[in-house]
């Protein structure tokens, strides 16, 4: 069952069109990975998933994006804040917010209106586990997030996700700002959060949309070239361009 | 290089150099110009002194002579009464009258405290005689029983004279008569701390408010950045014309209110009209070096955009929120020209937010202003302001520098 069946998006920010024509089913359950070069439309088309685009002022969208229940993501009877808290989002560089570690899970639950001392707890613990930052900070939950290493911040960006249980993880690069021991902890996490969430993520390195995703898409200036089962992308790509792209012929 | 590029080089920075060691002459000059003049009248008396001096009629119980010991260190110009336990000095006051003084009081002379005479809601209240009371009339009994006078009012010239009919004659003191010295500024700070109040009380919200709408709500339009243009220039109106506004447009709002004079209301208003653009201004720069990033987290976590304003942005504004007002009250407590038109020149001792009152700023202008001015206190009072604005104004760069480096990581 997809999770999403994005079905002819075009997008433009004023004159310039980012998205041209992209059609592609995003299986659940499943790692999702978005390959190709620098300005290729990767991060627009994942922002399309939690509607983030539509902060931006002059962009213009046409097509659709049909969720699992049916509706479509741009129809007027979906509430976007519901979406984001269905939908959650890690960003390229970690963003925690400048308060404690604790804070910073329960942010989108306190959003949500949720008070309750225990149940905070509880999903705060259960979200630093399943974003395997729990054993590392449970005995300062009240640090300033900023003072945790790189990739200690984008485990838990992870968390504070995590935390409201969504059914899709959207990650834009969220390795590129990691080094390669904080990388791998972020990769074996996606491993084990793949088997509860549906995953997209959008990478710039070959060998970590390998290893990681169960299938690829390939983009370039804006175009879908080529979406299939990750080993399929990567041992008989169809299109040359993919073949070039991924032996590093350009990028 | 040549010798003609050189020689030009060396004027150019020895010119930059000669104007900024200029600069920085002045700067000094004018400190050590106020803390030099200013110091000296400078007290402690003077902050919890009323301005106005105010007389006292006493009567004094229990009044009979007794037998008194003089301090020990007694010079020449003091006068110590053996039978009443006080010594007078002579003095002149501000306008060269005549004046003695209470220059020391034993705890138990009869002198040391006394029941108010005077009609009025403190009549009949035990009232304790100051050192420095400018005693204008002793009243006293004299062996025949004979009511009598002593002091400049009871035609004794000076303190010498006072002392020494009291000594021969007096056999029991019934009544003083005393002026406070007055000249304190203790009503304008009071009527500047309530100015300073009010008018934070107005301005940073509306302030605040306007900078998150514009910046983090408004869409960016025609219209809005017409708006931004509009406060910037209000920001460089001359704060006298501020105040003509002030007297002739905000008075008709006070006058809603029953307040139909210059009031410290209507001084709060017009500085808030005043502050406006600073405040603006310095919230949306704080609102600035917010990272976009954590906006955006913020709103991916289904954070509405006025909870994304309430527990993300305003935070991490708060610095700079905080060194706009602190930039706001250095400003209230510098400002004159629109607070003699909204506030008047009437120094209180006893300031009321519907009457009219004088800040530190307007009280050096009220006190120089007279026909006898009083330089004095003008640079004591001088001194006050510059320290409080050098303060604040220093607080204000060192929350600037730590906001800077808070996202520098
Ligand atoms: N907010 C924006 N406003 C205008 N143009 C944008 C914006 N974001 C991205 N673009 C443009 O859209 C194209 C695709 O960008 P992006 O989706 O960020 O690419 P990628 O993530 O693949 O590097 C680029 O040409 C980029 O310049
Ligand atoms: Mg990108």
């Amino acid at each position: 069952m997809a999770a999403f069946k994005v079905e002819n998006i075009n997008l433009w920010y004023d004159d310039n069109q980012a998205l041209i024509d992209v059609s592609l089913d995003i299986p659940g359950n499943q790692v999702t990975a978005f390959i190709g070069p620098s300005g290729c439309g990767k991060s627009t088309l994942l922002r399309c998933f939690n509607r983030m685009n539509d902060l931006l002022p002059n962009t213009r969208i046409e097509g659709n994006i049909i969720m699992q229940d049916g509706r479509e993501i741009s129809d007027p009877s979906v509430d976007v804040v519901k979406l984001r808290t269905e939908v959650g989002m890690v960003f390229q560089s970690p963003n925690p917010f400048p308060m404690s570690v604790y804070d910073n899970v329960a942010y989108g639950l306190r959003c949500q209106g949720i008070k309750n001392k225990k149940q905070l707890n509880t999903t705060v613990e259960y979200s630093l586990r399943q974003a395997a930052l729990w054993d590392e900070v449970k005995d300062s939950l009240q640090r300033n997030a900023l003072k945790l290493s790189g990739g200690q911040q984008q485990r838990l960006c992870i968390a504070r996700a995590i935390a409201l249980e969504p059914n899709v993880l959207l990650m834009d690069e969220p390795t590129s700002a990691l080094d390669p021991i904080a990388t791998a902890k972020i990769e074996d996490l996606m491993q084990s959060l793949k088997r509860m969430y549906t995953i997209i993520i959008v990478t710039h390195s070959m060998s970590q949309a390998a290893r990681i995703s169960d299938q690829t898409a390939f983009f370039l200036l804006g175009k879908l070239i080529e979406v299939g089962p990750t080993t399929e992308i990567f041992q008989l790509p169809k299109d040359k361009r993919t073949e070039d792209y991924i032996s590093g012929k350009f990028g | 290089m040549n010798r003609a590029r050189r020689r030009k080089d060396f004027f150019r920075t020895a010119g930059t150099w000669a104007s900024a060691g200029l600069s920085v002459l002045v700067l000094i000059s004018v400190f050590v110009f106020v803390f030099s003049r200013g110091i000296s009248t400078f007290s402690f008396d003077m902050l919890t002194d009323n301005y106005w001096a105010t007389n006292y009629l006493l009567d004094i119980e229990n009044g009979e002579a007794n037998d008194f010991v003089p301090p020990a260190a007694t010079d020449e110009e003091k006068y110590f009464s053996r039978k009443f336990g006080f010594s007078l000095v002579d003095d002149i006051d501000k306008e060269n009258n005549r004046l003695m003084v209470v220059e020391s009081m034993s705890a138990l002379s009869p002198l040391h405290e006394g029941i108010i005479a005077t009609a009025g809601s403190d009549q009949g209240k035990t009232h304790p005689v100051p050192l420095g009371a400018r005693v204008r009339r002793i009243d006293y009994t004299n062996i025949n029983g004979e009511a009598r006078s002593a002091g400049i009012l009871g035609q004794d010239s000076s303190a010498a004279k006072t002392i020494e009919r009291l000594e021969i004659e007096a056999v029991s003191i019934n009544g003083l008569f005393y002026q406070t010295t007055g000249g304190g500024i203790r009503g304008s700070i009071i009527s500047t701390l309530m100015l300073i109040g009010l008018t934070l009380l107005f301005a940073l919200p509306l302030g605040v408010s306007s900078a998150i709408y514009l910046h983090e709500i408004a869409p960016r339009n025609r219209l809005t950045s017409w708006i931004r243009a509009a406060v910037e220039m209000l920001a460089g109106v001359p704060s006298i014309i501020f105040g003509l506004m002030g007297v002739s447009m905000l008075f008709r709002i006070t006058s809603l209110f029953g307040i139909n004079t210059q009031s410290i209301l209507l001084g709060s208003m017009t500085m808030t009209i005043m502050l406006l653009p600073l405040i603006m201004r310095q919230t949306e720069e704080a609102l600035i070096v917010v990272p976009a990033s954590l906006r955006m987290a913020s709103l991916s976590l289904g954070a509405s955009t006025t909870q994304t304003i309430f527990r993300v942005i305003l935070p991490n504004a708060l610095p700079g929120i905080l060194s706009a007002t602190l930039l706001s009250i250095s400003r209230i407590i510098g400002e004159s020209a629109a607070l003699i038109f909204t506030m008047g020149t009437a120094i209180s001792d006893n300031p009321k937010i519907s009457q009219g009152a004088t800040s530190l700023a307007v009280h050096i202008w009220t006190v120089m202003a007279g026909e006898q001015p009083n330089f004095e206190l003008a640079t004591a009072i001088s001194l006050l302001i510059l320290v409080m604005v050098l303060i604040l104004n220093l607080t204000v760069k060192l929350l600037t520098y730590r906001i800077n480096r808070k996202w520098q990581v």
